[in-house]
Order: C-alpha cells, then structure tokens, then sequence
C-alpha cells in the first residue's frame, strides 16, 4: 500500500489546529483573568450578596448614585452580548452600546491600554460565569441624569489615547506607568480633581480626599521623602502592611482583590515607577523623638492609643501599626491621622496568619481641643512635621473629611 | 510615672501613683484588687473588659480597659461590674440589679467571664434607652446594635439577647408603639 504522505502531514496539521487555536484562547483568557485583577473590577462590580461582576454596587457622588453594572458574559443582563468593538469603546471612549458611561467607570485610565490587554480582557470577561441579575437605575439629579451631557463631558475632559512609552525612562518604568495609570488607575483617587470632576493632570498623584480619607500624595518626591523603600511598598501593596505602615479606608480592598496579585516582575516594575528609580532605595533611619511627659498630649496618647500602638509607637504585630516610621501620620497635613481617629479603621484580615484589629472611632469621644493636641504629639514624637497645628486649622480638616464622606465615587 | 485619681462605684480612689503605660483593667486588677473586670483578649475585641464611664452631661459610654490606658480614666466617674448591685452596711449583696436579674432569670451565662462587659453594655443601653425609648419594633435591632460587639464563649447569645429583650419590654419608659 502507498502512503500519501502529503495527506497524512495535512491531517495532522489539521487536528493539530484547534487544538492550538484553543491554547492560544485560553492563554489569553488566563491573559485577561490576571488583567482583570489589576484593573479590580470584580471588585468593584460585585456586591455582597451578589454574584460575581454581577454589579450593583453603589457609587455615592455629588451627583447622586451610579450602581455598577452586570459585567459578566451573560447575554441579556451583562456583556455577553458586545462584540470586542463595543468593549474596546466601553473601556477606551466611555462608550457602551446602550450609552455613554459615567466616568466613575475609570474608561478615563484604561484607554491607556494595549489592543492585546483590551482583547484578553474580553476573552476573560466572555468566559466568566453568565449572571442573571438585572441593572439598577441610577438615581442622578438633573442634569447629570441625562446621559447626553457625558458626550460633552468626554469632548472636553477624555483624551482617549493609548498608552505611549516614555523613551527617556527604562523598560520597567514604563511596565510600571502602563499597570498604575492603566489598569491600576490609581489616579482616579489619588490625583485632585478639577471643577469639572476629571483629573487634574498637572496634579498627577498629588492626592485627594474622598470617602473620609486622603488618597495619599503618591508623587515619587512625596514617597522618596518619606523614605518609602522598594520592598516597603512592595510590602504594603502586596500586604496590605509595611515598615511603613498599613493601607486602610478605600486602599484596603484595593490591596486585597488587585495588587496583591501582582506578579513579581509587574510588583518591581510599579515600585520602580512610583519612586522613580529602578535600583533598590536605601532606608532612612526611623524617627523616635522621645516623649515629653509635660506635653498634655502625652496623657492622651497613653489614655487612648499606646495600649494597641505601643507606648513608643512600635505596634503590635497582627494587632495595630507601629507609629515609627509609619507614613500616615508624616504629612504636611494631618488629614489621615485625623481621618483615622474620627471614623476609626475596620478589622483587616489578608489571611489566616495576617491581619489587623478594628481601630475604634473616637468622633463622639475626642473634642477638636483634644484632636489637636493628640495630632501635635504625635507629630512631634514620631516626624519632623511642625506640631503647632492650631485649633481652628484642626477643625477645618473636620469639617473637610466630614464634608467628603459622601462622595465615594472612585 | 503618673498621679491618677477617679471615681469608682461613686468611692473616690486615689491619688495613686502608676506607671504611665498599665491599661485600665491592670489598674483595676493590681492596684485596687477590683478583679469582677475580665481579661478576655487584650487587643479590643472580645469587649469582656468593658466598663462604664459617666459623662458630666449625664450620658454615660461603655469603654474597653484592656486598650485604654489608665489616664484616660483619670479624673473620670466610672461604674464596673462590683458596683451594680445593691449591699448592705456590712458590704453584702442585698439586691441584684435589673440587668443582673434578667441574666440569672434567662441563664444567660455559664462560665461569666464576658458577663461583667454584657452587664455593663446592657446598663448603659438601658440608661440610654430611659432617657430616649425606642419604637417597640426596633428593639432587636437596637439591642443587636449594643451587643453585637460582646463575644460569649459559651451560652451563646440568644439568651443574653432574650434576658435583655424581655428587660426592655418590661420596664416602663424604654419603649413606646
Ligand atoms: S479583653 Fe478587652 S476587649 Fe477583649
Ligand atoms: S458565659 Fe462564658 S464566655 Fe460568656
């Protein structure tokens, strides 16, 4: 018998074929489950009694409330039905077949995306399980309910333009930008926003208040002078704690569902970013300035902090933060360690042998005269932040992070 | 070292001389020998340590001993677990108080040491409630709001949650319909 050889490497090729079509397929849907993470967006379109990227979850903006969307495959209430067209303008224009998407949808970070991340990412999102749970209508005040303004808004304030590498920084740093302007989208908190409530760039991660706590000044000047190292910051992202200190309010699930799963390599690369400097920074030595017991915040800090912080600031492992070194309380203004002490920190668990306890609330136990004088001490014992904070200035940042719990939006 | 002087169970206690880093329950335990507040956790949680504090605008608030230094107290009135019931001239119990009376009538508790933070939760929330009474169908809720914080190792909860349920409902004043 004579053996086609020409048809027998055709027929191999053939059946080797879907089976490689599919490898790739899945690489990409793998691609777009490790993306997905660091865009957190299950996080932010899942409640807690819902199923995943079964959305639902409320935005509180000045406007009123936007509820995140079902972005699950599933054809009538979710995305199944997009085609990768559609996804690509959801996430670089802000536009979805239905409409225009409000911006609380961080479309204003992820047009920086690549073509290739953009297409795993609906590969993932057209693999996840169908969710049957139907959208609920935003409850905006005129005019920001009528979805026609967002036209204009995007005319005015979107620049919908991919991500462009930066030839005078290294390979890393670049990685690092795409990951923390892209997917990351840590400006939408960190960096102040204009009248207009898009991100003003020419204060790129300069920070802002939102939901009763500062998104830190995460400038590399900002870290570097609070001697943030590498792998404090790789700690903290990773961790949730650092020889820093800890992440707490908005940062917390941020930490939890998206960038603790960094990848190494990507870790290195957004460390490298935010510092601005590739090589491993050297630690500054921590600051203990001693206690002065004649100081009347010397008995507020034993009365109502040192138990779980230590009488020196050192913390308690697994319990609370230690004071030294710890970068919340190192800022010009003291909004965080005021933050803190009016609307406490909720329990922190990262994993069986890894967490921290509930910081009470003090709002209705500290009046502004005790505030301040807490708020110098501290200052004084553990930074070289000036501790002459008035009264008036004390209550002003009050009044500010009182004013700005409302508006959790992004 | 610091000076600290308060009131306890309306006895005025001190002067006293102390280490300025001793939490509250130390203080109770090793330098008045008031051992009724129970150590349970250390870091806050469990609220078996909790004790009362009288404010001079005549509201009162429950606060943990175990992460609250002693100058926090200092100058303070404050009521623990020995001063609820009522003793006579010899220092013997004579009369419970209401909310020790619902615990034993409801076996709440079995081992007692989250008892004396449940006993003093539920007195202020009793006291808060005489001075603003609630809508008779929020009482679970406000009473899960209170406790819900206190860990009991062994009964449970349901029957602490009962004793205190029945306690409102059956004092005049704390609820309205
Ligand atoms: S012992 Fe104080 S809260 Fe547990
Ligand atoms: S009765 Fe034992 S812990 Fe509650």
């Amino acid at each position: 018998m004579k053996i086609n050889v020409n048809a027998l490497k055709l027929s191999a090729l053939l059946l080797a074929l879907p089976l490689t079509v599919n490898a790739a397929q899945d690489e990409l849907v793998e691609q777009g489950k490790y993306l997905a993470k660091l865009g957190d967006c299950t996080a932010c379109h899942t409640i807690d009694v819902g199923q995943a990227n079964g959305g639902g979850l409320p935005f509180t903006t000045p406007f009123g409330i936007v509820y995140s969307t079902n972005i699950s495959s599933d054809e009538e209430f979710g995305i199944g039905h997009y085609s990768l067209k559609d996804f690509t303008d959801a996430m670089r224009g802000g536009v979805a077949p239905k409409g225009n998407l409000y911006p609380a949808m961080p479309y204003t970070s992820y047009h920086l995306l690549t073509d290739q991340d953009i297409e795993a990412l609906y590969r993932y999102f057209m693999s996840t399980k169908p969710v049957k749970q139907e959208n609920r209508d935003n409850d905006l005040m005129f005019p920001t309910n009528i979805r026609m303004g967002l036209k204009a808004w995007n005319l005015v304030n979107h620049d919908s333009k991919v991500f462009e590498a930066n030839a005078d920084k290294s390979e890393k740093w670049n990685r690092g930008s795409y990951i923390v302007n892209g997917l990351g989208h840590c400006g939408e908190c960190h960096t102040p926003r204009d009248a207009m409530f898009a991100m003003d760039q020419s204060r790129h991660f300069e920070g802002e208040l939102i939901g009763g706590a500062m998104a830190s000044n995460i400038t590399p000047q900002e870290l570097n002078r609070q001697g943030w190292t590498k792998q404090d910051l790789d700690d903290v992202l990773r961790k949730g704690y650092s020889r820093k200190g800890t992440v707490f309010a908005g940062m917390y699930p941020v930490v939890f569902h998206s960038f603790s799963h960094l990848t190494k390599d990507d870790m290195s690369a957004v460390t490298s970013y935010l510092l601005d400097n590739d090589a491993e920074v050297a630690a500054k030595s921590d600051i203990f300035n001693g206690h002065d017991k004649s100081d009347p915040g010397y008995a507020l800090y034993t009365g109502f902090c040192a138990g779980c912080h230590g009488i020196d600031g050192e913390g308690k492992p697994n319990v609370s933060p230690a004071l030294i070194a710890n970068a919340t309380i190192d800022k010009a203004a003291p909004i965080n360690t005021l933050s803190v002490m009016l609307n406490g920190v909720e329990e922190q668990r990262y994993s069986h042998t890894h967490g921290f306890y509930a910081m009470p609330s003090y709002r209705d136990t500290l009046d502004v005269k005790q505030l301040t004088e807490l708020t110098n001490y501290i200052r004084k014992v553990w930074t070289k932040q000036p501790s002459d904070l008035t009264e008036s200035q004390v209550q002003d940042w009050v009044d500010q992070i009182e004013d700005s719990i409302a508006d959790a939006a992004h | 070292m610091s000076t600290i002087a308060l009131s306890i169970n309306n006895k005025a206690i001190g002067p006293i001389e102390t280490s300025d880093d001793i939490m509250m329950i130390e203080f109770l335990h090793e330098h008045l020998n008031m051992t009724g507040t129970k150590f349970g956790c250390g870091v806050g949680v469990c609220h078996a340590c909790t004790v009362i504090v009288d404010n001079e605008d005549g509201t009162s608030e429950s606060v943990r001993t175990c992460i609250n230094g002693v100058s926090r107290f200092n100058g303070k009135k404050i009521r623990t677990i020995e001063g609820h019931a009522k003793e006579n001239e010899f220092g013997e119990i004579i009369k419970l108080s209401p909310v020790q009376e619902t615990f034993i009538e409801n076996f709440s508790f079995q081992c007692g040491w989250c008892t004396s933070g449940f006993v003093n939760e539920t007195t202020v929330l009793v006291e808060r409630l005489k001075l603003m009474p609630i809508h008779v169908s929020e009482i679970e809720t406000v009473i899960d709001k209170a406790l819900g914080d206190h860990i009991c190792r062994c009964t449970g909860y349901v029957k602490y949650y009962q004793a205190v349920k029945e306690l409102i409902l059956a004092t005049e004043g704390l609820t309205r319909s």
